[in-house]
């Protein structure tokens, strides 16, 4: 596929200072534990309320990287829509990436308040920078976004920034 | 998990973390990707991960994050509060692999009558090569306050 780096690099920056809100929906305790089990973390803080309230919380907590490990927060996309790779064909962030491969490298979060089951979640997402480089095995963009996850009620659970890089 | 809780008190520049060692499974890797509803085929699919240069599936980015979260809060005790996390993915991680996550204290500070912590963390393969540098805040509690 060719594709023009410097027409998406164009219009990656036309998003730039724009924020969308997705919603995650409602925390649902299993997921929580699921994600803690899939990681084989058996902290009792994840699954027991009476020792999560023991510790000052109000119930049991999702793990930190919870609500920023969750690729897809829909019940989509349809199966037919899949790239060869398994990859969606709109990336989650449905920046206008041209079909360019977008690898995560890291995250950095800031944890404002605890996540529990029950809670309504939405994300706002914004992209605060692009660059487009000139990498050893050709050009690529490095996205700089920003999701910060919060109650439905506005109050700020997780602040997350991270580096995409695009190629 | 601690019997103990960790204090603020207990902590200076250099202490080191409890190491953590995780041994992740073809099994760990389908769970986590089900979980995180992340469908990419170089976490599941050995063939695909083959035919991008990789010797296996890949240890997912967010699954490493998660060794050394684990690693962090295990040792600061459930009264301490993980308040800021990072880490890089620069070495993969494949099934089999036996990943050490480590770190020691970088920092302590006293703020506004809490305590907070920040530590340098590490996951390591048995080869000895960084896969993932991280780094963590933490709150821990005041003995002082405890015993009140």
């Amino acid at each position: 596929m060719s594709v023009s780096f410097p027409e998406i690099y164009e219009q990656v920056k036309a998003q730039l200072g724009k924020t969308r809100r997705i919603p995650f929906g409602v925390i649902n305790r299993r997921d929580v534990e699921r994600f803690a089990f899939a990681v084989d973390d058996p902290n009792p803080l994840f699954f027991d309320d009476a020792f999560a309230r023991a510790h000052g919380y109000s119930s049991a907590i999702a793990p930190p990287l919870y609500l920023s490990s969750v690729l897809g927060w829909e019940s989509g996309p349809p199966q037919n829509s899949l790239a060869p790779d398994g990859n969606p064909r709109g990336d989650e962030t449905a920046l206008p990436l041209g079909g360019l491969r977008v690898m995560g490298g890291g995250q950095e979060l800031e944890f404002h308040r605890p996540v529990t089951a029950g809670m309504e979640v939405v994300i706002e997402f914004s992209v605060s920078n692009v660059e487009l480089k000139q990498g050893r095995s050709g050009p690529l963009l490095v996205i700089q976004l920003q999701k910060k996850f919060l109650t439905k009620d506005g109050a700020l659970l997780v602040t997350c920034r991270e580096n995409a890089v695009a190629r | 998990m601690n019997a103990r809780q960790l204090c603020f008190e207990d902590v200076a520049v250099g202490t080191a973390i409890t190491p953590l060692i995780k041994r992740p499974t073809t099994v760990q890797l389908f769970r986590f990707s089900a979980m995180t509803w992340n469908s990419h085929k170089i976490h599941f699919d050995k063939p695909y991960a083959q035919s991008e240069g990789y010797p296996d599936i890949l240890v997912q980015s967010h699954l490493h994050g998660s060794f050394l979260v684990q690693a962090v809060m295990d040792w600061a005790g459930p009264a301490g509060r993980l308040v800021g996390f990072r880490w890089q993915n620069r070495a993969i991680g494949i099934p089999g692999d036996t990943l050490t996550c480590t770190g020691k204290v970088v920092k302590t500070e006293l703020r506004d009558g809490l305590g907070y912590v920040e530590c340098e963390l590490e996951e390591r393969n048995q080869k000895n090569e960084l896969c993932v540098p991280a780094w963590a805040r933490v709150q821990l509690p005041l003995r002082a306050e405890r015993s009140k």
